[in-house]
């Protein structure tokens, strides 16, 4: 806890700082997050660092949800249950949270409407850099909810 | 005849009663940062469950996503108007800055109180300047917290920034303005 | 305001276990001098009001640890606590809280002296003693000072949070006389101790409170003990003993 808490006071802090004093809130948006990950330079440290933050932040908040149910709950039954419940929510989040960063590709199509229904000029994200040409669209996956 | 004399039963208060008398008691400022801290700390696992979800939506669903993180400017993504882009209402945006501040409160606080906690566990004589270090933690927390307050809040007081949301037509773009 | 006769109103959490199923307040009134003790304004009560109220008590002065109780919502000895020093005329007095409740201000003290027990308090050491005795520096004695002066009256132990919760949690105070003997350096079964200690019921439920610290009628270090336990069983080292102790010992 105390190892994993003071990695996270750099990430969380940096993470919250990038994303709601650097930037506005109101501009993060799906071009935002793609141009973060799927940027050919920096990407893969951006997927570093939420990867690393997003397993160290589900371990020490959910440790520290079990830690909190054991002082009250002392029966051993009951602990055990609980620490199951704790530890399966534990790896379902970090399964999803890790599926998403490294699965994660842009959806060229989406990203082209987009554009199209947004004029770069007026309401283009600030860390969007249209200067890189976008790598080929890997899989293309097709925007199944509006 | 004889009787048999028990040993008359103790009490033991219950989980809540034990918890809230404990709340009761007046003990000084480790008994407050203690309980801030787990309060915080609780407030942020929740928050997390929620972001790592809609994060997943950027895989998933990119278009669900763009609707979810809408909800930060104040727009509703379950009612669309006549371009499909969700309508705006000023209370949710104000509603989703202060939250969004409350939850930078809470990072910012369970980090600093997290690290006056690892110093007192790590260092030898930590222990010692607990309540100096808790004055440190609040100090650095309101000065901190002045100042993101002006990041965060001075938006509110400008136009929104809008984007439009992709049509699902699969027909021509439509004409730029 | 301090140096006149006070009328005091006094509210005590009862129980009895042969009428009650759960505590109540009741509340007594008591003209109490600015010298007086609180322990002394509970006397009269028992003595002049309600014979039937139970509490414990020894030396009153402090030294056996027997009249711990909660005044105001703060565990202390009531033979320590001055009427004069009490802010208001009206006093709360309940037992400590976390412990089975027999009667009154009487609590069963029996898991809080098995949590110490299981500690090993006491001297550990097989090898034959030299013919004057087993010596020791004066830094080396200064290193446990602190927890030498423990009473055991469980007033850390009751006012620590996570032991309201989990009774079985060994507690402050165990640990407290456990780091009395990890860190003489006449004593050998520290590592013993320290495996004890690694228990998650042990000191890692240590949440750094600091109730035991505020609360401690000796004021020990309670918190610092524990936490130079817990960077014992880090390191695994609790022979060498650290200037910054030596310095202070010296200074005072």
């Amino acid at each position: 806890m105390r190892v994993s808490g003071l990695v996270l006071v750099f990430l969380a802090l940096g993470h919250l700082c990038i994303t709601h004093i650097l930037n506005n809130v109101e501009v993060i948006n799906y071009a935002f997050v793609a141009e973060r990950w799927a940027n050919p330079r920096t990407g893969v440290l951006w997927r570093l660092w939420d990867l690393t933050m997003i397993n160290l932040a589900v371990l020490h908040g959910f440790n520290g949800l079990r830690q909190i149910l054991y002082e009250w709950i002392v029966r051993p039954g009951a602990r055990k249950l609980v620490g199951t419940l704790i530890w399966s929510a534990c790896i379902g989040l970090i399964g999803i949270g890790s599926y998403a960063i490294l699965n994660f590709r842009k959806d060229e199509d989406y990203l082209r409407r987009f554009r199209e229904a947004n004029p770069p000029a007026v309401t283009e994200p600030s860390l969007v850099d249209t200067t890189i040409p976008a790598p080929p669209a890997l899989a293309t996956i097709p925007s199944l909810v509006p | 005849m004889s009787t048999t004399v028990r040993a008359p039963k103790a009490y033991r208060p219950g989980l809540f009663t034990r918890l809230a008398d404990g709340l009761r008691s007046s003990y000084g400022i480790g008994q407050w940062s203690w309980l801030i801290h787990r309060v915080t700390g609780l407030g942020i696992l929740l928050f997390l469950v929620v972001h790592i979800i809609d994060t997943f939506f950027v895989v998933a669903y990119p278009g669900l996503y763009d609707h979810t993180v809408s909800l930060y400017g104040g727009r509703v993504p379950w009612i669309l108007d006549a371009q499909g882009n969700p309508v705006y209402f000023a209370p949710l945006r104000w509603a989703f800055r202060l939250s969004e501040l409350a939850l930078i409160a809470c990072v910012l606080f369970h980090s600093l109180n997290g690290v006056r906690v690892a110093l007192v566990d790590l260092t030898p004589r930590g222990a010692l300047f607990q309540k100096q270090m808790f004055g440190w933690v609040l100090g650095l927390f309101i000065v901190i917290m002045l100042i993101v307050c002006y990041f965060v809040l001075v938006p509110l007081f400008h136009p929104p920034v809008f984007w439009n949301f992709p049509t699902e037509a699969v027909g021509p773009p439509p004409s730029a303005p | 305001m301090a140096e006149t006769t006070r009328h005091l109103t006094v509210r005590i959490k009862r129980f009895d276990p042969e009428t009650d199923s759960a505590p109540h307040w009741e509340e007594y009134q008591v003209e109490a001098e600015p010298w007086d003790r609180v322990l002394d304004v509970i006397q009269k009560v028992k003595w002049t009001i309600d014979d039937g109220l139970a509490l414990r008590r020894s030396c009153a002065h402090g030294v056996c640890g027997s009249d711990a109780m909660r005044i105001n919502g703060r565990n202390q000895l009531a033979c320590k606590v001055l009427v004069k020093n009490l802010p208001d005329n009206t006093i709360r007095v309940e037992p400590i809280l976390g412990l089975p409740v027999i009667k009154d201000l009487v609590v069963d003290m029996k898991p809080f002296f098995d949590h110490y027990k299981s500690v090993m308090p006491f001297l550990v050491n097989d090898e034959p003693p030299p013919t004057t005795e087993r010596l020791q520096s004066i830094a080396a004695r200064a290193r446990f000072d602190d927890t030498t002066k423990c009473i055991l009256c469980a007033c850390c132990t009751t006012a620590c949070p996570p032991f309201w919760g989990d009774r079985k949690y060994v507690g402050p105070a165990a640990i407290v006389n456990a780091h009395r003997f990890i860190f003489d350096s006449r004593d050998r079964a520290a590592a013993e101790r320290l495996e004890i200690l690694n228990d998650a019921e042990g000191v890692w439920r240590c949440r750094t409170v600091f109730n035991c610290t505020e609360v401690c009628p000796r004021e020990i270090k309670v918190t610092q003990a524990i936490s130079e336990v817990k960077r014992a069983l880090l390191t695994g080292d609790v022979g060498e003993i650290d200037a910054s102790a030596e310095t202070a010992a010296a200074a005072s």
